[in-house]
This record gives C-alpha cells, sequence and structure tokens, in this order.
C-alpha cells in the first residue's frame, strides 16, 4: 500500500491510500477528519472541495492524492486559529453571503488564494477566479460582495 | 410596539459555523461499526429482471452483503402506496436501484458493484408525457388505480399511465369563451430539472436487534421518513429515530422520501451495523428526484376592455417511475395557473403521468412555475393583442381584497398587495435603450402568486425552557437548509422575549426522539408557522414567570409586569425578581421553592384549511398567499444569440421582512435559480432513455458570469395580523416566475414567441434568422 507526507493545516502527517485512485479530499475529509472540504461533484466543476496546495487553489476531489505527496495543503480548518476568524471568513458572515453553507469552504479558501495572489483583482479577475464555484442559494450577489469586503479588511491588515 | 430585532439583518446563528467547515452535514457523520453502499443501478429505462447473479460481489473483499428486491414485497408512500425500495421484478428507469452492496470500504463496494450480472427483457419506455397517453404506449403499472392510495386526494385513473388526475371546475368556462372579444391559445414545454442542491443526498441507517431503527438523512421532513419507514417494517413510530443534520440546499428535492426506504431496507439485511450511502452527483441526477417536467396548453380569453374572463388548461407532468411525490405539485400546478388574476371561469384539467424518467417530487415553487410560466406568457401577447399596456392590463385583473381565485377563496387585504408590488417594479426601471449594431434590447414584465400545499393538519410545534441564568432555549423542527430558518427564528423568540439574541439558543440538531413533532420544511413555511409556535411558548412562557413571580410578591400575575430581565411589581417597581431566579421555581435563602420550572410549548396550524373537492377541484386548499411581481431588462448579441440580464427587478409583500439580509438572499438567489431555468437548464436523455451529461458542466446552473449585472429587490409590507410579527412566507417566490418574465423580455427584443423552457443562444440564433 502506498504511502504519502504531507503537511496540512502546519502539520505533518504520513498516510496510506487505500489505492491508487484515492483523491486528495478522501484523504483529507476520510483520514484526517477535515470534512470542511466538501464534495458537491466528485470532478472538480462545483469548487465545493477546493483547499489551497502549495499556495494556490485547487479542487481536491479530483486530484490525485499521490500529487499531493511531499505537499503543503490548507483547508477551512486551517484558516483561523480556533477562535479568531480570518478577514475572509468574517467578510462571508458580514455579507451575508453564506446560506446553506455547502459552498462556503470552497469559496473562502478561493478568495483566501486570489487575494493572496492578488491583493486588488479586477471585477473580471473575481469572477474568473468564481466561475468554478457553484452556489445554488444566494445568486452569487452577496459572494461578490463579501470578496470586495475581505479585500478591503487584508487591505486594511 | 418598535422592534428591536425583527426586522434586522442580524448575522446568521449559523454562519460561524460553516464559515470553518464545522457545520455537519450528512456525509460529514461517522459512526461506529458503520458499513459502505453502493447502489447498481438499472441502466436501462424500463425492463423485466429475469434474474440477478451476485455471487461473485458477494465474494469480494469487504463485501458483508448484496442486497436485492427479491422477493420484497414492500410499497412505500405517503399518500401512493406504488414504489418498493428496490426494483423487484421490473425496473422502470433507468436510475433506479437494483442492488446494493454493502461493504467495509466505498470502493470494496463500489469494486463489488461492477462484479453483479442481471439479465434483463427490455420493454418499451416512454419519456414523453403526451406521448405516455396514447393508446400505444407502454403501461409502466398495471395495477394503477389498484394501489393503495388516500383516495380523497389521489385520483387515479385505471388501464393507462394517468396515476392523478386533478381537475378544476370553475364557472362555465366553455360557454364563457363563446362570449370573450380575444381567445388566445398555446402549447407551453418546461422540461425536467435537477434540483442541483450542492450536497448530494446521502443517509446513514442501523436497525437495532430489537427492531429500533435509528437514521441519518439530508431530509426536510424527518417526521414524514419516520412515518414512512414505521409503515414500511412494521416498528412503532416511537421506535425509529431519525436526526436531521445540516442541509446543504434542499429546494425541495430532500423534502419528499427518495433514497432513504433502499438505504433502511438495505441495512435490514444486517442489524446492528450502520449501512451508509452518500449519492455521486450522477445519481442525483438519474436517482433521487427531479423537478418540473410539464408540457402544457392554455387558452385565455378575455374582452376587448382587458378583463379577464376564462381559461382553459391541461397540464401534463412527466411524473416519472413512481407518483407519490408527483401528486400533489399536480393538483398545484392546475388550482394556481390562473396566476395572481380573477378569473370566473376555469376548465384545468392536470395529469400526473407514469412515464420511465425519476420521479419528480417537490421542487422549488412547487407546480406554480410550470403553470405561471403559460399564464404569464400568455399575459403578455393579450396585452399586445387588445394594444393594452400589459401593467395596466395586469392592474385591471390582479387577485386583491373582496375577489376571489380559482380555488373560490375571496382574498383578504392581509393577503398582501399587487398594486404596491408592481409600482415599485415600474418605478425601478430606467428608459430601454434603442437596438444597437451589436445588440438586441428588450423588457420583460409578470406577475405571480403562491400559495402553499400542505396536509390540512399541518403544523409546527416548539418547545421552550428558561435556564437558571435567564438563558432560554427552543426545541423544533425547523430544517435549517440556507435559507436562515435558525437565524429568523432566533430573533423571533429574543424579540417575543426581550432578550438579546445570544440568550436564546435554537437546537440546531434535529432528533425526532426529542424535537417535538412538526410537518415538515416546505412551502416556506417556517417563518410562518415556525415562528407562531415559537411566539406562542414565549407568551407561555412569560406567563408562567410572572405566576410564579406573583407567589413571591404576594399579588395575581396580572400585577406583575415583565420586562425581558425581571418580572417587577407594577404598582411598585422596584420590587423586583430575576427571569433567573424565577425559571425553576422560585428559591428562598432556606431553599423553600415556590411555583413551578417555567417550561413551554407552542403550536400552530394554519386554520380551516381542507383538501380541493374532487369534482370541482375548488375549496379552502391555500392557507396563505404571497404576491409578486417581477422585471427584467435584457440584451442579446445578434452574433451568438446570448442573454445577458442587465437589470432583474423584484417587488415581494412577504407581510414583514423578518431580517432584510436574509430575505434580499432568498430573492437573488431565486432569480438566479430562475435565470438557470429560463435560459440554461435541461435534463437530456439519450436514444436508450438513459439521463445524459449527468454532472455539473453538461447540467450548466448558472455560474457568477450569468447573474444580472443589477438586481433591484423591494419588499412591500401589508400588514398581516395572521403572520407572526405581521410575516408571510417568502422563499421559493423568487423563482416561480422568472421564466415568464425573461420570455417576454426576449419577446420584446426579437419577435419571438418563445414558449418553452430553457431558451438557448442556438434558439435565438435560429429565430433571430426567420426574423431577418
Amino acid at each position: 500500500m502506498a504511502t504519502i507526507t504531507l503537511t496540512v493545516n502546519r502539520v505533518k502527517h504520513t498516510v496510506a491510500l487505500e489505492h491508487d485512485k484515492v483523491k486528495l479530499s478522501d484523504v483529507l475529509r476520510d483520514q484526517l477528519e477535515l470534512t470542511g472540504v466538501k464534495v458537491g461533484c466528485g470532478v472538480g466543476k462545483c469548487g465545493s472541495c477546493t483547499v489551497i496546495l502549495n499556495g494556490k487553489a485547487v479542487t481536491s476531489c479530483n486530484l490525485p492524492a499521490t500529487r499531493a505527496d511531499g505537499a503543503e495543503v490548507q483547508t477551512i480548518e486551517g484558516l483561523s486559529d480556533g477562535f479568531a476568524l480570518h478577514p475572509v471568513q468574517e467578510a462571508f458572515i458580514e455579507t451575508g453571503a453564506i446560506q446553506c453553507g455547502f459552498c462556503t469552504p470552497g469559496l473562502v479558501m478561493r478568495t483566501v488564494a486570489l487575494l493572496n495572489q492578488t491583493p486588488a483583482p479586477t471585477a473580471q479577475q473575481v469572477k474568473d477566479a468564481l466561475e468554478g464555484h457553484l452556489c445554488r442559494c444566494t445568486g452569487y450577489e452577496a459572494i461578490l460582495e463579501a470578496v470586495r469586503v475581505s479585500q478591503e479588511k487584508l487591505s486594511r491588515v | 410596539m418598535p422592534l428591536n430585532l425583527v426586522g434586522k439583518s442580524v448575522h446568521r446563528v449559523d454562519a460561524v459555523a460553516k464559515v470553518t467547515g464545522a457545520a455537519k452535514f450528512v456525509a460529514d457523520i461517522t459512526v461506529d461499526r458503520m458499513l459502505h453502499a453502493k447502489v447498481l443501478r438499472a441502466g436501462v429505462p424500463h425492463a423485466l429482471i429475469n434474474s440477478i447473479d451476485v455471487s461473485r460481489a458477494e465474494a469480494m473483499p469487504g463485501v458483508h452483503k448484496v442486497v436485492t428486491g427479491r422477493g420484497c414485497t414492500i410499497l412505500f408512500g405517503t399518500c401512493l402506496w406504488d414504489q418498493p425500495p428496490l426494483a423487484v421484478d421490473r425496473v422502470r428507469h433507468a436510475g433506479e436501484a437494483v442492488a446494493v452492496v454493502l461493504a467495509r470500504t466505498e470502493s470494496q463496494a463500489e469494486a463489488a458493484v461492477k462484479e453483479i450480472k442481471v439479465d434483463y427483457t427490455p420493454l418499451p419506455y416512454v419519456l414523453d408525457p403526451v406521448e405516455a397517453l396514447s393508446a400505444s404506449a407502454p403501461i409502466l403499472h398495471e395495477k394503477n388505480g389498484e394501489y393503495r392510495r388516500v383516495q380523497y386526494v389521489v385520483l387515479s385513473e385505471k388501464n393507462n399511465n394517468v396515476f392523478h388526475h386533478y381537475k378544476l371546475r370553475k364557472g362555465d368556462a366553455a360557454a364563457a369563451f363563446a362570449g370573450c372579444d380575444v381567445v388566445l391559445e398555446d402549447d407551453f414545454e418546461y422540461p425536467l430539472m435537477s434540483h442541483a442542491a450542492l450536497e448530494p443526498h446521502g443517509a446513514i441507517c442501523r436497525f437495532e436487534a430489537d427492531r429500533s431503527i435509528e437514521i441519518w438523512a439530508s431530509n426536510q421532513a424527518p417526521f414524514v421518513l419516520r412515518d414512512v419507514l414505521s409503515d414500511m417494517f412494521g416498528v412503532p413510530n416511537t421506535k425509529i429515530r431519525v436526526h436531521i443534520p445540516y442541509l446543504g440546499g434542499g429546494f425541495g428535492g430532500k423534502s419528499d422520501i427518495s433514497i432513504e426506504p433502499m438505504v433502511a431496507y438495505a441495512a435490514s439485511f444486517v442489524p446492528g451495523y450502520a449501512v451508509k450511502l452518500v449519492l455521486t452527483r450522477k445519481e442525483v441526477f438519474t436517482s433521487s428526484l427531479v423537478g418540473r417536467g410539464m408540457k402544457g396548453h392554455m387558452k385565455l380569453g378575455a374582452t376587448k376592455e382587458g378583463k379577464l374572463v376564462a381559461l382553459e388548461a391541461r397540464l401534463c407532468f412527466s411524473d416519472g417511475a413512481y407518483g407519490d411525490t408527483g401528486w400533489p405539485v399536480v393538483t398545484v400546478s392546475g388550482h394556481n395557473c390562473t396566476g395572481p388574476y380573477e378569473i370566473p371561469n376555469c376548465h384545468v384539467d392536470a395529469l400526473g403521468i407514469y412515464t420511465n424518467t425519476p420521479p419528480v417530487g417537490a421542487y422549488r415553487g412547487y407546480g406554480h412555475p410550470e403553470g405561471q410560466f403559460m399564464c404569464s406568457r400568455l399575459m403578455d401577447r393579450l396585452a399586445r393583442t387588445l394594444k393594452i399596456p400589459l401593467a395596466e392590463l395586469m392592474r385591471r385583473n390582479f387577485l386583491s381584497e373582496g375577489k376571489a381565485n380559482g380555488l373560490g377563496q375571496v382574498i383578504k387585504k392581509s393577503n398582501g398587495d399587487l398594486y404596491a408590488c408592481l409600482e415599485a417594479v415600474e418605478k425601478s426601471l430606467g428608459s430601454k435603450p434603442a437596438e444597437d449594431d451589436t445588440y438586441l434590447y428588450g423588457r420583460g414584465l409578470a406577475a405571480m402568486m403562491k400559495s402553499p400545499k400542505m396536509a390540512a393538519n399541518a403544523s409546527s410545534c416548539a418547545y421552550l425552557q428558561v435556564s437558571g441564568d435567564g438563558s432560554v432555549f427552543i426545541n423544533l423542527a425547523g430544517i435549517e437548509m440556507g435559507q436562515g430558518c435558525h437565524t429568523v427564528f432566533t430573533q423571533m423568540a429574543a424579540e417575543a422575549l426581550k432578550v438579546p439574541m445570544d440568550k436564546v439558543r435554537i437546537y440546531s440538531d434535529v432528533d425526532t426522539q426529542f424535537t417535538p413533532w412538526e410537518w415538515q420544511t416546505v412551502a416556506s413555511m417556517q417563518t410562518y408557522r415556525g415562528g407562531r409556535a415559537i411566539t406562542q411558548a414565549c407568551e407561555r412562557a412569560i406567563e408562567l414567570l410572572k405566576s410564579n413571580a406573583a407567589v413571591v410578591l404576594e399579588c395575581t400575575p396580572d400585577d406583575v409586569e415583565y420586562d425581558g430581565q425581571h418580572c417587577f411589581l407594577k404598582s411598585v417597581p422596584d420590587k423586583r425578581l430575576t427571569v433567573g431566579s424565577l425559571a425553576r421555581g422560585y428559591m428562598y435563602q432556606n431553599g423553600l421553592t415556590v411555583g413551578v420550572p417555567v417550561q413551554a410549548t407552542g403550536s400552530y396550524r394554519v386554520q380551516g384549511v381542507t383538501e380541493p373537492d374532487p369534482e370541482t377541484g375548488m375549496g379552502n386548499a391555500a392557507g396563505s398567499w404571497t404576491f409578486g411581481v417581477q422585471a427584467a431588462d435584457v440584451r442579446i448579441e445578434k452574433a451568438t444569440g446570448k442573454v445577458e440580464i442587465l437589470h432583474f427587478s423584484s417587488a415581494f409583500d412577504p407581510g414583514r421582512v423578518v431580517n432584510p439580509q436574509l430575505c434580499r438572499g432568498q430573492i437573488t438567489g431565486g432569480v438566479v435559480q430562475g435565470i438557470g431555468h429560463a435560459l440554461h437548464e435541461k435534463i437530456q436523455f439519450d436514444d436508450k432513455g438513459v439521463i445524459r451529461g449527468a454532472n455539473f458542466g453538461p447540467y450548466h446552473i448558472p455560474t457568477v458570469k450569468d447573474i444580472p449585472e443589477k438586481q433591484t429587490v423591494t419588499f412591500v409590507e401589508t400588514p398581516n395580523p395572521e403572520g407572526p410579527f405581521s410575516a408571510k412566507p417568502i422563499a421559493e417566490h423568487p423563482i416561480v416566475v422568472v421564466p415568464g418574465v425573461l420570455l417576454n423580455a426576449l419577446f420584446d427584443a426579437t419577435g419571438v414567441e418563445f414558449t418553452h423552457v430553457p431558451v438557448t443562444p442556438k434558439d435565438i440564433l435560429e429565430a433571430l434568422k426567420g426574423r431577418r
């Protein structure tokens, strides 16, 4: 049985893979109990499973776990310190960008990655970044506002 | 009395759990001794099962059991018992479950599914509801009309595929049409669609040795689920425990019983083990429930002054392989296809028809979008024919105080104000640009109404207890699926008790072992009905606090005032006792305690609701209404046929908006879901009767790039004494007439009468070709 070693939310883990088709989302959810990683489609088309891998937002439901060997991964659980929320999390709450919450962790991680890379994105860059994220509840208006407020908050940090 | 919390955009009470990944959905739950299930699907739309060979699958590593429907005599349902938990000797749609593998891991189960061999004799199949009515169509259920059913409400025929035929006979439509100055009619199509809640359906079920059953499910209706399992397995209600975690969206797709009977049936073969199944996205499309699926015809007659006189409609629903979840949608689609207009003569036939597709169930709007799509398109055409502005035509026919709806119910002022909604929408619109080299521009307008379809005894029940520190917990079974009911409940309870919100905790884990009975979380009723249950419990708790205080203050309860923190003597406000000190009865210094622990219940049922009369289809079947008006400005790129929505404006009358931010979110989200229906979404079948492109991507739900450039949302708040703090239902409503609005706008831009959804760029390019 193959094993991989990866650092998740600053903690190093070595995990055994049941078979070679195990996806990163399986490792995170089933073996590391990081169930904030949501699986909505299994083919990387809804964005709910988005995590940050070596600084980039990726969909973990279609990423073979072996590709994360040696990687640094951040999930929604690693974003706050347990009590104090990350500014992006605060922005999603304040703007009413959360309804059922299933797409929320993926969107928050995408927003964090976007604003890390591009601190002042244009409206088009924001839409390009969020296009791969499906939300059936909000109609996206509040989510766009959450990204805007996130940007404001981060620029003040 | 001024309100402190109701009417404020407070943050969601579940927001922190959801934004940190802590909120648990059914897929996130693991229990001990848990097996994983994977399901073999039929893959053919209609066939007899000759044999199923599970021997190789059962020998695979990790496999505990392979369950098939062989010998299963159970049919489940709530009003029409026509569906087995697993196919027995026949499959009726390609996504139907044929066998379930239970294994230690998901991949072991998946591997074993591939080893099951099934021998079928294919049967002719039918997907289209109108074709399914023809004499040559295959009959899906030879026992149609003989199945156990609630005969007053499910009106089945025999020897055909019509399992429900709702008839509305109001006035004399045939005679009335003869006297009309204008009669318009057309055919319409609103195809099958997926709810596409982001969370796939899931369930975990365990049978214990004493035959008690425990189940965790992504379901909007825990008590209906309990009662269905109870009926299936002959186990008393009380020995079944249903847990409902957070739901990742429902939209009705989780309100009906769907996968749970199959999971429970499989679990009954491995008592002591829990069986977990979470659907793949593909299975959500093929093997849960779908929505809509109507082909219809509507005829509208009016005087030359623009007064509606008669309506005739026939709505045929491809309701899929089983009918229990479809029939009530059919009924409502029929009696509310009039839209928000007074029409004295109506002749409507709405048919629930068995077809070889997944079963149709509740979907946001519940029959209203299908019927009112037709009516809103014909109103637009009628306005043009009569050369009366559409807004004026709408005003001449709106339901308002004293007018009767299709069911014959007389509308009260408190039911809402369509005129004010229309005025608000008109005010929000700017001037419409003229056609230019690149774009055609169009504006569309439509009005809607919705009433909840519910069991006549549908109730909400709440339990409240005050704790020793004066904080309060409330237990009720309103399911939080994103709509924000827990937040609204907290606001209303805190308002009623005059305490800050953080003193109120709504129990978030619904558990039928502890939670009081509730009909189900559907029909946009939690704010309205759950809210009434809560406010009653709060009033009763205050009464108990006052009577405890009266014992100590040596007066009558009427002499006591309550302000949220204290109970005090009205005449001597300094004689006061804290709420906490009264919560468990009042204890004197020496321990002697008087009064009672403060706990209270509340309940609410919409009063006087009956089922429609089986002959006329009329009666007091709607318990409340919400009205709205919507408009859109669109532009169409001539070269590509691509539709862009420049402005979408909505005005609804929800009585009182309890939380403006949440309420706006319901509207903006509902509008975008409706845009998906109007322009993008359709479940497609291949030439073998199997759903193709069953995942996101091929099935395109709106992304951030498909939304209107601007949404205007206005609320008209007509006082409604029946509602808690005057509130009325609002949630499904913004989706109802979006297709009508947008197709009216497409007509305005192109001069083409589209009568089907979705209208794709390809459709538009075709139509524009004809135009040139």
